[in-house]
């Protein structure tokens, strides 16, 4: 669409100007020319906006021939042309005026035109090419908008397949193995199989709703990891322990959704589950000074047979810190003599949940 | 009227509520009596070992000894039902050689439309695809990290790492972990094919070596090489094995 032809404000502002250089005009080629005042502005204010009209054809001219994709001989010679064929055509049309004006009786018009034909063609010619330019400019203005645009749409769905992907972490194997412990439950101890109904439904909820968020409280990804850690212990029995120590700065400190359920997720099946005798998992997290640490330990089988995509998870989460606080290396796993330990350091922010 | 002949049953799971349920839903068959029930893949092969058993519902999921290692070491001898909760690979394994398997959680319906098929398989006298199961299975891991063997009821875990070299004997193959030799049931282009090809190269038709423990390499007076290894001992070289060894060295 024609960016003032289709925008009768727009056209408005356009027409408001050419009378301003038809003024403009008027004060360089009118008067002192063998005119008055009067005859130079009834001269060229309307062979401006005439001419506001005839120029709206650089337009297609530059929509053909756009600078970032065209030779410059094309262009240069495209707008030549162009300026020649328009200028030629208001020129023209100042001939008719003049002669209209002169009719009328204004007869010192053809005075303006007469002698200053080849100027008016020049004049002409350098006007088309400034509105040239100022399509141009719009057009390179347009383009740099819409690559905002697409550029907010990105982040916008990199962000959303990000959420989907977290939602998607819910170990699978994780659900099916629950729900076979509540379907053993369901015969010797009807109570605790409600129970851990119960605590699976909040996990999941719970995970779900977290993950849409953009940051979450601490606190919030701990209670999370104690229903997961719950749920595991119904499964696991006295393999599997829990030792938590967070301190309350630290709680309320406020960090991106699901940062800390898949280091438990991976202390839990790939260190716990592992051991005959299990173990126990220490879950710490301090505030101090402009830091937040989070550690997790647990025992592990050094001697494992480790499948494919382990690791996974670690790579995942360091991506993740580093979209979300700049390039900083905030996650540091360590495994030494069957005891694994993860730390994950990134800035402490505190503030309204959002 | 001829009752059925009573089937004597292993459980193994890690899961003390699995086997509960196992337990549960098994007494439900007078034609079953569980013999003994294993926490884990240790246990699973003693108990398979002592007390012979007509089948084992095996669960995949465990630590140290898998489904997958358990079945490994018993090899052909006990038919199988495998038990896992979501694993794509052993999924993929058991529907390939078309085996028996139970996804958890499963009821009483399932498990006795598996029962029935495995009796029919032990009537039938068909042999379980154990190698091919297993291999299949491990396609997903990396490279070998420890090897199991089986000493009648004891299962030795032996990381790679300590291995000084394989030495093929005909259907076995002998493992040197220092002054020690073991035995295992396994040729020596398998293991080959399992272990870290960096890591191992096969030196001669008959070695296996691990390339950590190499000192030095002499050429004899005729035109055959020996690698001699840190701890003194002499291994032949063959032409192709030299070549292989210039590769990595």
């Amino acid at each position: 669409m024609h960016p003032i032809l289709g925008s009768a404000r727009r056209l408005a502002f356009y027409l408001l100007a050419w009378v301003l250089i038809g003024l403009l005009l008027s004060a360089g080629l009118g008067f002192g020319r063998g005119g008055d005042w009067v005859t130079a502005v009834l001269f060229f204010v309307p062979l401006g906006v005439v001419y506001a009209l005839i120029t709206q054809s650089a337009w297609y001219v530059c929509r053909i021939f756009p600078l970032v994709r065209s030779r410059g001989w094309h262009v240069a010679s495209a707008q030549i042309l162009a300026a020649v064929f328009a200028s030629g055509i208001w020129v023209a049309a100042a001939g008719a005026w003049a002669r209209t004006l002169a009719a009328m009786g204004v007869d010192a018009a053809g005075s303006m035109y007469d002698p200053q034909r080849p100027l008016l063609f020049v004049v002409g010619a350098l006007l088309f090419w400034l509105v040239s330019v100022f399509f141009y400019l719009l057009i390179a203005f347009d383009a740099s908008k819409d690559a905002e645009r697409a550029n907010v749409e990105l982040t916008l769905l990199a962000r959303e397949a990000e959420l989907k992907a977290l939602r998607a972490q819910i170990d699978p194997h994780f659900i099916f193995n629950s729900l076979h412990s509540i379907s053993a439950l369901t015969a010797t101890d009807p109570p605790a199989a409600r129970r851990m109904c119960l605590l699976l439904a909040d996990f999941l909820r719970e995970t779900l709703r977290l993950g849409g968020n953009e940051q979450i409280p601490l606190a919030e990804e701990l209670a999370l990891a104690d229903r997961y850690l719950a749920i595991e212990q119904v499964r696991l029995g006295a393999r599997l322990n829990v030792a938590r120590d967070a301190d309350s700065s630290a709680a309320s400190c406020l960090v991106p959704p699901l940062l800390l359920q898949p280091l438990v997720e991976n202390a839990v099946t790939h260190g716990i589950a592992q051991l005959v005798e299990g173990g126990t998992i220490r879950v710490a997290a301090t505030c101090s000074g402009s830091t937040l640490t989070i550690t997790l330990e647990n025992p592990c089988d050094p001697d494992r047979a480790r499948t494919r995509g382990v690791g996974l998870g670690l790579e995942l989460l360091r991506k993740r810190l580093t979209n979300h606080f700049g390039a900083v290396d905030a996650v540091y796993a360590q495994e030494r003599e069957g005891h694994f330990r993860v730390e994950v350091r990134i800035p402490a922010v505190t503030g309204a949940h959002a | 009227m001829m009752t059925e002949d009573l089937l004597r049953v292993i459980v193994v799971d890690d899961e003390a509520l699995a086997r509960t349920l196992l337990r549960e839903l098994l007494g439900a068959h007078a034609d079953i009596e569980i013999i003994a029930e294993c926490g884990n893949g240790f246990e699973a092969v003693k108990a398979v070992t002592e007390k012979k058993p007509d089948l084992i519902l095996l669960d995949i999921q465990m630590p140290k000894l898998d489904g997958f290692d358990v079945l490994e070491l018993i090899g052909t001898d006990v038919p199988v039902i495998f038990v896992t909760a979501y694993d794509q690979y052993a999924i993929k394994a058991f529907q390939v050689h078309a085996v028996d398997y139970l996804l958890k959680p499963f009821g009483a319906e399932r498990l006795a439309d598996a029962l029935a098929r495995a009796r029919a398989r032990i009537g039938a006298r068909e042999p379980l695809p154990a190698k091919a199961l297993v291999s299949e299975a491990r396609a997903a891991r990396s490279p070998l990290e420890r090897i199991l063997i089986r000493d009648k009821a004891d299962v030795h875990v032996i990381p790679v790492a300590k291995i000084d070299y394989f030495e093929s004997q005909d259907d076995y193959v002998s493992l040197k972990v220092g002054d020690k030799t073991l035995l295992k049931e396994q040729t020596l282009s398998e293991l080959e094919q399992l272990l870290d090809p960096g890591r191992f190269v096969r030196i001669h038709r008959r070695y296996l070596l691990n390339v950590a423990r190499l000192a030095k390499i002499e050429q004899s007076v005729t035109d055959s090489r020996v690698a001699v290894l840190q701890d003194g001992t002499e291994i032949p070289i063959s032409r192709s094995g030299y070549a292989k060894l210039r590769e990595i060295l």
